[in-house]
């Protein structure tokens, strides 16, 4: 009910003119009630004809236009209102809390606020993380169910980011602060959702010229029409001419630009996607080409070690302790599987000989990761890392790579001793829906590139399966920034998905940077866009609300325009009544012109409240090629822009001749 | 009849076009369109080069002429120009040639070879200089008998080239602005040459050389005295360069004719042959221009776009007015018993279908040279050939036919992007605030300075006494006078008495419409000039494809009928139910 008292507040505050200076459509249908309000109590002075039924027409008309002011306000303030909604809720977050800062001395227990950017502190099981930080030490489920909504608690390893207010399930972490009191993600977020409604895109600008530019034209065409008439012999009736302006200039765009704008980043908001700027929703609309990671985007992601194949003279549980040695200490979502995998199946292992090894994390340089004690290693990673490394090759080995990655799978070689002892197969199905989401994809004419560490053959496999264009194997992060730029100079908008903070020149290059929350600080900053839910198969969401918004204005205004033409065949037959000659230009027979008038202005007025959900909600769009959208939006909003208000007016004309009002 | 029955076989076609006047018209106005097209595509490969800086066989003299420009003007010559200097140039340039023609105009009776010459009233010599110098050629003096010889030769020759290869330069600025990222414009003064010696001092002197031959005379002789039959008093009739000046006036898209009558003087425009070269040599360059942008581009389908989009429009007001004169109006009908359309006004050696041609096409090109009496044409005849005005020259004059176009095309982009999803971009271009800004400024800039004269000379009585007709034919004069000072056409209805007004308001008129319009245009080339053009990918709007062309089209035509609709309801279509007692419901 609050809602409602407050969406009401927003549009009576609306009607005031410094409110309604940024908008010079709405202000010049304001000044032209207040014209017309005026011209009615001096009417004698503006020679205006004063019978009872004039008089009943008088009133119609500025009630109509203080409605067409009131669904103007409206459309903004139900926009506004979400956004402001949207803010509260993520207020609600922005709690104080305790945190143990380490100093020197030990750990402190300060206030999360009085934290700066670059302390450390130790977060324990059942606390909130204080501030928006890294992981530096350990490992624990952390619940983001009050940011992104998702119930699933989700594991934190090192160097993944947390968001300040979350809360910590299991275990204990060590968190380097990456942000000032005042800049957390929520702040900015809060930031974000406030911003994006009074900033404008360089494309709303232009829009805004175009209508004014408009608007003027039309301002001279009436003013010329009342000199013209008035040199013809005609007293011009001035509220006809003022019907006439409103009817013409492009209220239902000028009105409902703005809350174009604000809902479509609210609509990002509700899909947990915060845009840094309403330019990157509109970016995002344009894309040409996206840049996918194949793991975690188009694959499951939690790749599973599905199988061990030893190599010949190699007995299995052999090599299954070796895989288990080379995977104790590597905390990769693979290396923590390929753990659990072999624990399944031999129970518990002893590890006791490799116990003084050290471990070799994986890199992206290396692209493997093991154990290692002078000159012995044990080590798993791509094959030709491997083959390089210890200057080996084994043509059964790449052969069981090869029948693994023909499968789709991810073929993982371990090497101990100098030479090949057998592979994993890693499984890694393709997300459901993904095939769908991709075609798509392809039905919007954008292309899709697969950027993926593996090699070739499972690439190719992959891409084929899930219906992707191009695909790049064994690339590592530089090579995802290559592509980008690669693309750029094709002229192409490019967008890309990433959360490393090896992606984050890349990130920053593209047109549209969708960071996962999870990312590094260096990707999210990088980034335009970051979603809250870590999916990064939202971006396909992201292109549609972008496209949305574009359409959503150029369906309108082109709408706006093509009916003026009905306007001028309702009403300058109805001011030039007196003329018998020009009753050829009343096709559609409407006798009386009073009510042909406000017949128009009722279809002008009411067309604004018809098109508040369409602007709210984003026209319905259905993914297709640039050429056939073209040619369908031209044929509803052009073609049915110039029918449509002929037979609505004729309708209106008619139900109000039938409810009796007989002018 | 008598032709049928005298000849033989072959005589099937002679009486039936003679009996089926509507039909030879017809006939006639396909064989004139083919001819104009078929020249327009001869042409304008060649102005793809020019377009392109590439090389021509004239470059070579341009280089030659260029060399001694190069010792006059000093450093400035080779210099890169940004938008700030190139308009500046420009404007400099124009101006300089604007206030010494002035001066001479002026002082014409104080200077050699006056001739037949009169003093000039101030505002007439304002508006006739300005009028030359914007490609309009509004001729509110008597021509020639009120110009000196000396004025004739010097200044308004000197004029005619002036005016429209400044505009082809402005349109080579232009479109290097698309076409490179250098983030200049080039050198104005480079093409300013580069145009005059290889576009217009070949084909005037070839248009020259054809029109000699065709009977229009070349001369410095003084008026020719005759006698005529059965009369004893002499006649003089002034003769001169007349046909190297219907050669630039036709080819330069500038309309001033050396006689007042302009082509319907027999002097100037002899026969059907002159008409036809005269009406292809208007037409030929902004069509070749267009069709050559799909070559300078390399986008084939975007040429032929513009070159549909402008020849829809031409069709469509050629049968327009055609139609409109061959089936007259009522009152003209009950007149004789036999009817042969709306000759009234035209000249027979052309005929309706030729008459209406030329006309139409000097309105859809920023030429305004007339065969016939516009006054006289029927209210819907009328309407077409004013068509062209307020769609402020569809086909355009020399250069602004590029420059006009692409405005549209930017602004349809703009609209047709959003209604597809996409940010706005043209042949890889994105389009920024800027473009689409200067653009629709552009785009509205031509109605507004039609409809604030027109809205200010209506409400004052001393000046609509001065027209003579009904209410409805006053306001179409009117709307004419002001449309064909806006998009720098000259064409004109008459009807009334210049005054001192209207040589100044529209004077004011043609040089915000001339220059204002050019200078916009160049800013937005220099907002294109730093980013390349790359080509359309699969993705993007394809401004080559017949729905880009549908919507631009329907921009076009929109545009005009928002903005004219209600003058035109008093105007043309007023008249038009009046002749034809339209009352539906009495």
């Amino acid at each position: 009910m609050n809602n409602y008292k407050e969406i009401l507040k927003t549009t009576l505050i609306g009607f005031r003119p410094d409110f309604l200076y940024r908008n010079p459509i709405l202000l010049i249908t304001e000044i032209s009630m207040v014209l017309s309000i005026f011209a009615i109590l001096f009417n004698a002075a503006f020679q205006l004809t004063f019978s009872i039924s004039y008089q009943e027409f008088y009133v119609a008309v500025v009630l109509l236009l203080f409605l067409t002011i009131f669904f103007a306000n409206l459309g903004y303030a139900i926009s506004e209102g979400q956004s402001r909604s949207i803010v509260d809720s993520l207020q609600k977050f922005r709690k104080e809390s305790t945190a143990n800062l380490i100093t020197s001395e030990g750990t402190t227990v300060v206030l999360s606020s009085t934290l700066k950017k670059g302390d450390f502190v130790i977060v324990n099981r059942g606390e909130d993380i204080p501030m928006d930080g890294e992981v530096v030490e350990g490992n624990a489920y952390v619940s983001e169910a009050n940011i992104s909504g998702e119930s699933r608690p989700v594991l934190k390893v090192l160097g993944d980011s947390v968001t300040g207010s979350t809360h910590l399930l299991t275990d204990t972490l060590k968190v380097r602060i990456t942000s000032d009191p005042g800049e957390t993600f929520i702040d900015k977020m809060i930031d974000l959702v406030k911003k994006s409604s009074r900033e404008r895109t360089p494309n709303e600008i232009a829009l805004t010229v175009l209508l004014s530019g408009f608007t003027l034209i039309f301002l001279m065409v009436v003013s010329v029409l009342y000199a013209e008439s008035s040199y013809t012999g005609l007293v011009p009736n001035l509220i006809f001419l003022i019907v006439l302006f409103i009817c013409l200039i492009p209220t239902t765009i000028g009105s409902l630009l703005t809350a174009i704008g604000i809902a479509s980043v609210n609509r990002m908001s509700s899909f947990n996607v915060m845009a840094k700027s309403g330019r990157a929703v509109e970016n995002a609309g344009d894309i040409d080409s996206i840049i996918l990671d194949k793991t975690g985007t188009i694959t499951m992601g939690d790749r599973e070690a599905k199988e061990f194949y030893p190599a010949s003279g190699i007995s299995a549980e052999k090599f299954i302790r070796y895989c288990y040695a080379s995977s104790i200490n590597d905390q990769t979502r693979e290396g923590m599987s390929i753990v659990k995998t072999c624990k399944g199946r031999l129970g518990d292992i002893d590890a006791q000989d490799f116990k003084d090894y050290e471990f070799i994390p994986f890199s992206a340089e290396n692209k493997y990761s093991g154990i290692t004690k002078g000159q012995d290693y044990v080590i798993k990673g791509s094959l030709r890392a491997l083959e390089n490394k210890f200057g080996i090759k084994d043509l059964s080995i790449e052969g069981i790579c090869k029948q693994i990655s023909s499968t789709g799978g991810t073929a993982i070689p371990v090497a101990a001793g100098g030479k090949f002892v057998g592979v994993i197969e890693m499984t890694d199905m393709l997300k459901p829906g993904i095939k769908e989401r991709l075609e798509l994809l392809h039905k919007m004419q954008i292309k899709t590139i697969m950027c993926t560490g593996d090699d070739e053959i499972t690439a190719k496999q992959i891409s084929s399966e899930a219906g992707i264009d191009e695909y790049v194997s064994n690339s590592s992060p530089e090579d995802k920034f290559n592509v980008v730029v690669n693309e750029k100079n094709k002229s192409r908008m490019v967008a890309m998905v990433g959360d490393g903070t090896n992606d984050a020149p890349a990130l920053a290059r593209a047109d549209v940077g969708l960071a996962m929350n999870s990312g590094t600080p260096a990707a999210k900053d990088a980034s335009n866009m970051i979603d809250l839910d870590n999916d990064p198969t939202k971006l396909i969401d992201i292109i549609f609300i972008g496209k949305q918004i574009l359409i959503t204005r150029g369906a309108l205004t082109t709408f706006s325009f093509a009916n003026d033409l009905s306007k001028y065949f309702v009403i300058l037959p109805a001011v030039f009544s007196s003329f018998s000659f020009l009753s050829f230009l009343n096709v559609l027979d409407l006798t009386n012109p009073l009510l042909a008038i406000t017949s128009a202005l009722v279809f002008n007025t009411f067309i604004i409240l018809v098109l508040i959900p369409m602007a709210l909600k984003g026209v319905k769009f259905k993914p297709s090629s640039v050429s056939e959208l073209l040619k369908r939006n031209i044929f509803v909003y052009g073609i049915g822009g110039l029918i449509l208000p002929f037979i609505a007016i004729k309708l209106i004309y008619v139900a109000l001749a039938f409810v009796g009002v007989g002018w | 009849m008598s032709i049928s029955s005298s000849s033989g076989s072959g005589s099937f076609w002679a009486p039936f076009f003679l009996n089926n006047r509507e039909v030879s018209g017809l006939a006639i106005i396909v064989i004139y369109l083919a001819i104009m097209t078929i020249f327009a595509f001869i042409l304008y490969p060649y102005i793809s080069k020019i377009y392109r800086d590439e090389r021509t066989f004239m470059t070579p003299v341009t280089d030659r002429v260029y060399k001694y420009v190069s010792k006059v003007l000093g450093p400035i010559a080779g210099k890169d120009m940004k938008f700030k200097e190139y308009f500046v140039s420009l404007l400099s340039f124009s101006f300089f040639a604007g206030i010494v023609s002035f001066v001479l105009l002026y002082y014409q009776t104080f200077l050699p070879l006056i001739g037949g010459g009169q003093q000039f009233s101030p505002s007439l010599a304002v508006n006739t200089v300005v009028s030359f110098l914007t490609n309009t050629d509004i001729q509110h003096y008597s021509s020639p008998l009120q110009l000196s010889y000396f004025s004739q030769t010097f200044i308004f020759i000197g004029l005619l080239y002036i005016a429209p290869i400044s505009g082809f330069a402005a349109s080579m600025a232009f479109v290097r602005g698309i076409l490179t990222d250098k983030g200049h414009l080039g050198n104005f003064f480079r093409d300013f040459t580069r145009g005059l010696v290889e576009l217009f001092i070949p084909l005037t002197l070839l248009l020259t050389l054809i029109l000699v031959l065709a009977g229009v005379p070349e001369t410095v002789t003084h008026y020719l005295n005759a006698r005529l039959p059965f009369s004893t008093n002499l006649m003089q009739i002034p003769l001169g360069p007349v046909a190297s000046w219907d050669a630039i006036e036709q080819l330069g898209t500038n309309g001033g004719g050396f006689y007042s009558a302009n082509l319907a003087f027999p002097l100037a425009n002899p026969g059907w042959f002159t008409n036809l070269v005269l009406f292809t040599s208007e037409t030929i360059i902004p069509f070749a221009s267009l069709l050559a942008m799909g070559k300078v581009f390399e986008n084939k389908k975007f040429g032929n776009l513009l070159f549909g989009v402008v020849m829809i429009i031409f069709v469509f007001v050629v049968l327009l007015t055609y139609f409109s004169e061959y089936s007259g109006i009522p009152s003209m009908q009950n007149i004789a018993g036999i009817f042969t359309g709306n000759m009234s006004g035209k000249e027979t050696r052309f005929g309706i279908s030729q008459s209406i041609l030329l006309n139409v096409a000097s309105t859809m090109t920023s030429t305004g040279a007339v065969n016939s009496a516009l006054i006289d044409y029927t209210p819907t005849g009328m309407l077409g050939v004013l068509t062209g005005l307020l769609l402020n020259d569809p086909l355009g004059g020399i250069g602004t036919s590029v420059m006009n176009i692409f405005m549209f095309v930017i602004f349809t982009a703009f609209l047709v992007s959003l209604m597809v999803g996409k940010l706005p971009e043209i042949m890889g271009i994105k389009l920024g605030s800027k473009e689409i800004r200067y653009s629709t400024l552009t785009i509205i800039t031509h109605p507004l300075i039609i409809l604030v004269p027109f809205g200010v000379a209506i409400l004052i009585p001393s000046i609509m006494s001065l027209f003579i007709n009904s209410h409805a034919q006053n306001i179409t004069t009117l709307l004419y006078e002001f449309g064909s000072a806006a998009s720098n056409n000259g064409s004109e209805i008459g009807g009334f008495n210049f005054t001192a007004f209207f040589n100044y308001v529209d004077a004011a008129t043609m040089l915000l419409g001339r220059f204002l319009i050019i200078g916009l245009e160049l800013l937005i080339a220099q907002a294109f000039s730093v980013k390349k053009a790359r080509g359309e990918s699969s993705n993007a709007i394809q401004i080559g494809s017949v729905n880009f062309g549908m919507m631009m089209l329907f921009v076009i035509i929109f545009m005009g009928i928002l903005s004219f609709f209600p003058i035109l309801v008093l105007g043309p279509f007023f008249s038009f139910a009046k002749d034809f007692s339209l009352v539906m419901f009495p």
